[in-house]
Protein backbone atom coordinates (compact mmCIF):
# COMPACT_ATOMS: atom_id res chain seq x y z
CA UNK A 1 0.00 0.00 0.00
CA UNK A 2 0.99 3.69 -0.79
CA UNK A 3 0.13 6.29 1.17
CA UNK A 4 -0.74 9.73 -0.29
CA UNK A 5 1.61 12.79 1.01
CA UNK A 6 -1.21 13.96 3.28
CA UNK A 7 -1.28 10.52 4.94
CA UNK A 8 2.53 10.69 5.10
CA UNK A 9 2.16 14.02 6.72
CA UNK A 10 -0.24 12.63 9.12
CA UNK A 11 2.07 9.89 9.97
CA UNK A 12 4.93 11.39 10.47
CA UNK A 13 3.17 13.82 12.94
CA UNK A 14 1.86 10.66 15.11
CA UNK A 15 5.61 9.45 14.74
CA UNK A 16 6.71 12.83 16.10
CA UNK A 17 4.22 12.57 19.27
CA UNK A 18 5.59 8.73 19.79
CA UNK A 19 9.00 9.98 19.81
CA UNK A 20 8.11 12.92 22.06
CA UNK A 21 6.32 10.41 24.61
CA UNK A 22 9.58 8.91 24.81
CA UNK A 23 11.29 11.65 26.76
CA UNK A 24 8.06 11.76 29.29
CA UNK A 25 9.00 10.11 32.89
CA UNK A 26 9.22 6.40 32.00
CA UNK A 27 5.70 5.63 34.21
CA UNK A 28 3.38 8.40 32.27
CA UNK A 29 4.42 7.53 28.56
CA UNK A 30 2.04 5.22 28.17
CA UNK A 31 -0.44 7.59 29.32
CA UNK A 32 1.07 10.08 26.68
CA UNK A 33 1.16 7.44 24.43
CA UNK A 34 -2.80 6.10 24.51
CA UNK A 35 -3.55 9.73 24.36
CA UNK A 36 -2.00 10.53 21.66
CA UNK A 37 -3.71 7.37 20.02
CA UNK A 38 -6.77 8.19 20.63
CA UNK A 39 -6.87 11.35 19.24
CA UNK A 40 -5.60 10.05 15.99
CA UNK A 41 -8.40 7.16 16.38
CA UNK A 42 -11.46 9.98 16.45
CA UNK A 43 -10.20 11.55 13.21
CA UNK A 44 -9.55 7.82 11.33
CA UNK A 45 -12.99 7.58 9.91
CA UNK A 46 -12.51 11.11 8.17
CA UNK A 47 -12.41 10.72 4.51
CA UNK A 48 -9.41 11.00 2.89
CA UNK A 49 -10.29 13.45 0.64
CA UNK A 50 -11.67 15.74 2.76
CA UNK A 51 -8.45 18.07 2.45
CA UNK A 52 -9.18 21.27 4.32
CA UNK A 53 -10.40 19.00 7.52
CA UNK A 54 -7.57 17.17 7.75
CA UNK A 55 -4.98 20.24 7.63
CA UNK A 56 -7.17 22.01 10.21
CA UNK A 57 -6.57 18.65 12.67
CA UNK A 58 -3.00 18.60 11.45
CA UNK A 59 -1.95 22.00 12.75
CA UNK A 60 -4.36 21.44 15.53
CA UNK A 61 -2.07 17.96 16.83
CA UNK A 62 1.27 20.05 16.39
CA UNK A 63 -0.05 23.02 18.38
CA UNK A 64 -0.60 20.25 21.00
CA UNK A 65 2.35 18.67 20.43
CA UNK A 66 4.19 21.58 20.81
CA UNK A 67 2.23 22.09 23.99
CA UNK A 68 2.66 18.74 25.81
CA UNK A 69 6.05 18.12 24.51
CA UNK A 70 7.70 21.10 26.75
CA UNK A 71 9.09 19.65 30.20
CA UNK A 72 7.38 21.09 32.94
CA UNK A 73 4.47 18.60 31.61
CA UNK A 74 5.11 15.18 33.75
CA UNK A 75 1.63 13.28 33.27
CA UNK A 76 -1.82 13.67 30.85
CA UNK A 77 -5.12 11.43 31.47
CA UNK B 1 47.39 1.69 52.84
CA UNK B 2 51.22 1.65 53.26
CA UNK B 3 51.87 -1.49 51.83
CA UNK B 4 50.33 -0.53 48.27
CA UNK B 5 51.98 2.99 48.38
CA UNK B 6 55.37 0.84 48.86
CA UNK B 7 54.11 -1.57 45.97
CA UNK B 8 53.51 1.04 44.19
CA UNK B 9 56.80 3.10 44.60
CA UNK B 10 58.73 -0.32 43.99
CA UNK B 11 57.14 -0.77 41.00
CA UNK B 12 57.62 2.61 39.34
CA UNK B 13 61.22 2.43 40.36
CA UNK B 14 61.74 -0.87 38.23
CA UNK B 15 59.92 0.82 35.56
CA UNK B 16 62.16 3.12 35.02
CA UNK B 17 64.80 1.01 35.59
CA UNK B 18 63.28 -0.92 32.86
CA UNK B 19 62.80 2.46 30.86
CA UNK B 20 66.51 3.15 31.61
CA UNK B 21 68.02 -0.22 30.48
CA UNK B 22 65.47 -0.84 27.49
CA UNK B 23 67.21 1.76 24.82
CA UNK B 24 71.21 0.21 25.59
CA UNK B 25 70.12 -3.45 25.65
CA UNK B 26 66.68 -4.00 23.52
CA UNK B 27 66.57 -2.68 20.11
CA UNK B 28 63.52 0.10 20.09
CA UNK B 29 61.11 -1.57 18.15
CA UNK B 30 60.46 -4.77 21.29
CA UNK B 31 60.55 -1.70 23.81
CA UNK B 32 56.93 -1.39 24.21
CA UNK B 33 55.69 -5.11 24.15
CA UNK B 34 59.04 -6.12 26.61
CA UNK B 35 58.25 -3.37 28.60
CA UNK B 36 54.23 -4.28 29.05
CA UNK B 37 55.15 -7.82 29.99
CA UNK B 38 57.55 -6.65 32.77
CA UNK B 39 54.94 -4.16 34.12
CA UNK B 40 51.83 -4.98 33.41
CA UNK B 41 49.78 -2.63 36.05
CA UNK B 42 50.72 0.37 33.96
CA UNK B 43 48.62 -0.98 31.50
CA UNK B 44 45.83 -2.64 32.84
CA UNK B 45 43.96 0.93 32.71
CA UNK B 46 43.56 0.69 29.33
CA UNK B 47 41.26 -1.11 27.92
CA UNK B 48 39.12 -1.14 24.97
CA UNK B 49 35.66 -1.38 25.37
CA UNK B 50 34.11 -1.84 21.54
CA UNK B 51 32.26 -4.64 20.73
CA UNK B 52 33.82 -7.36 18.81
CA UNK B 53 31.63 -7.54 15.60
CA UNK B 54 28.06 -5.84 14.72
CA UNK B 55 24.68 -7.74 15.03
CA UNK B 56 24.32 -10.99 13.17
CA UNK B 57 21.23 -11.54 11.23
CA UNK B 58 19.83 -14.11 13.69
CA UNK B 59 20.11 -12.07 16.60
CA UNK B 60 18.46 -9.08 15.09
CA UNK B 61 15.36 -11.74 14.10
CA UNK B 62 15.60 -13.22 17.48
CA UNK B 63 14.92 -9.80 18.94
CA UNK B 64 12.40 -8.76 16.58
CA UNK B 65 10.65 -11.90 17.12
CA UNK B 66 10.94 -11.10 20.91
CA UNK B 67 9.45 -7.89 20.63
CA UNK B 68 6.72 -8.96 18.05
CA UNK B 69 5.41 -11.60 20.82
CA UNK B 70 4.50 -8.30 22.64
CA UNK B 71 1.90 -7.20 20.17
CA UNK B 72 -0.87 -9.77 19.55
CA UNK B 73 -0.90 -12.48 16.82
CA UNK B 74 2.08 -11.13 15.33
CA UNK B 75 5.04 -13.28 12.92
CA UNK B 76 7.60 -12.29 11.65
CA UNK B 77 6.72 -13.09 8.10
CA UNK B 78 3.00 -11.85 8.52
CA UNK B 79 2.04 -8.25 7.03
CA UNK B 80 0.79 -5.90 9.13
CA UNK B 81 -2.11 -4.77 6.96
CA UNK B 82 -3.49 -7.85 5.03
CA UNK B 83 -2.62 -10.48 7.27
CA UNK B 84 -2.93 -8.73 10.59
CA UNK B 85 -5.52 -6.08 9.68
CA UNK B 86 -3.33 -3.50 11.31
CA UNK B 87 -4.29 -0.03 10.36
CA UNK B 88 -1.35 2.83 9.82
CA UNK B 89 -1.30 3.80 12.88
CA UNK B 90 -0.66 0.40 14.36
CA UNK B 91 2.10 -0.44 11.92
CA UNK B 92 3.40 3.13 13.05
CA UNK B 93 3.40 1.88 16.48
CA UNK B 94 5.52 -1.13 15.92
CA UNK B 95 8.42 0.81 13.40
CA UNK B 96 8.39 2.50 16.64
CA UNK B 97 9.14 0.13 18.93
CA UNK B 98 11.78 -1.56 17.23
CA UNK B 99 13.38 1.37 16.39
CA UNK B 100 13.80 1.61 20.73
CA UNK B 101 14.80 -1.85 20.75
CA UNK B 102 17.76 -1.15 18.41
CA UNK B 103 18.35 2.45 19.64
CA UNK B 104 18.37 3.65 15.83
CA UNK B 105 16.01 5.85 13.93
CA UNK B 106 14.54 4.85 10.88
CA UNK B 107 13.93 7.46 8.14
CA UNK B 108 10.21 8.69 7.38
CA UNK B 109 10.49 7.29 4.12
CA UNK B 110 11.81 4.23 4.89
CA UNK B 111 9.59 3.67 7.71
CA UNK B 112 6.73 4.18 5.67
CA UNK B 113 7.78 1.27 3.37
CA UNK B 114 7.75 -1.11 6.02
CA UNK B 115 4.66 -3.15 5.93
CA UNK B 116 5.86 -6.98 7.37
CA UNK B 117 8.45 -7.99 9.85
CA UNK B 118 10.56 -9.64 7.37
CA UNK B 119 10.91 -5.93 5.29
CA UNK B 120 11.41 -5.13 8.50
CA UNK B 121 14.27 -7.15 9.64
CA UNK B 122 16.32 -6.33 6.34
CA UNK B 123 15.65 -3.17 7.34
CA UNK B 124 17.78 -3.49 10.49
CA UNK B 125 20.22 -5.73 9.28
CA UNK B 126 20.93 -2.97 6.71
CA UNK B 127 21.14 -0.31 9.55
CA UNK B 128 23.54 -2.55 11.77
CA UNK B 129 25.88 -3.09 9.51
CA UNK B 130 25.68 0.66 8.55
CA UNK B 131 26.00 1.58 12.39
CA UNK B 132 28.89 -0.95 13.19
CA UNK B 133 31.26 -1.09 9.59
Amino acid sequence: MRYSGLQKEVLALYRKCLRESRKKPIDTRSHFESYARAEFQKSLALDKKDFAAIEYLMRKGQRQLEMYSSPGIKDIR
Amino acid sequence: MFRTALLRSARSATCQAVRKSSPIVRPASTGLFTKSQIAPSAFQAVRCYSAGGGLDEATVTGRIADLLKNFDKITPTSHFANDLGLDSLDTVEVVMAIEEEFSIEIPDKEADAIHSGIEQICEIWSHARELTF
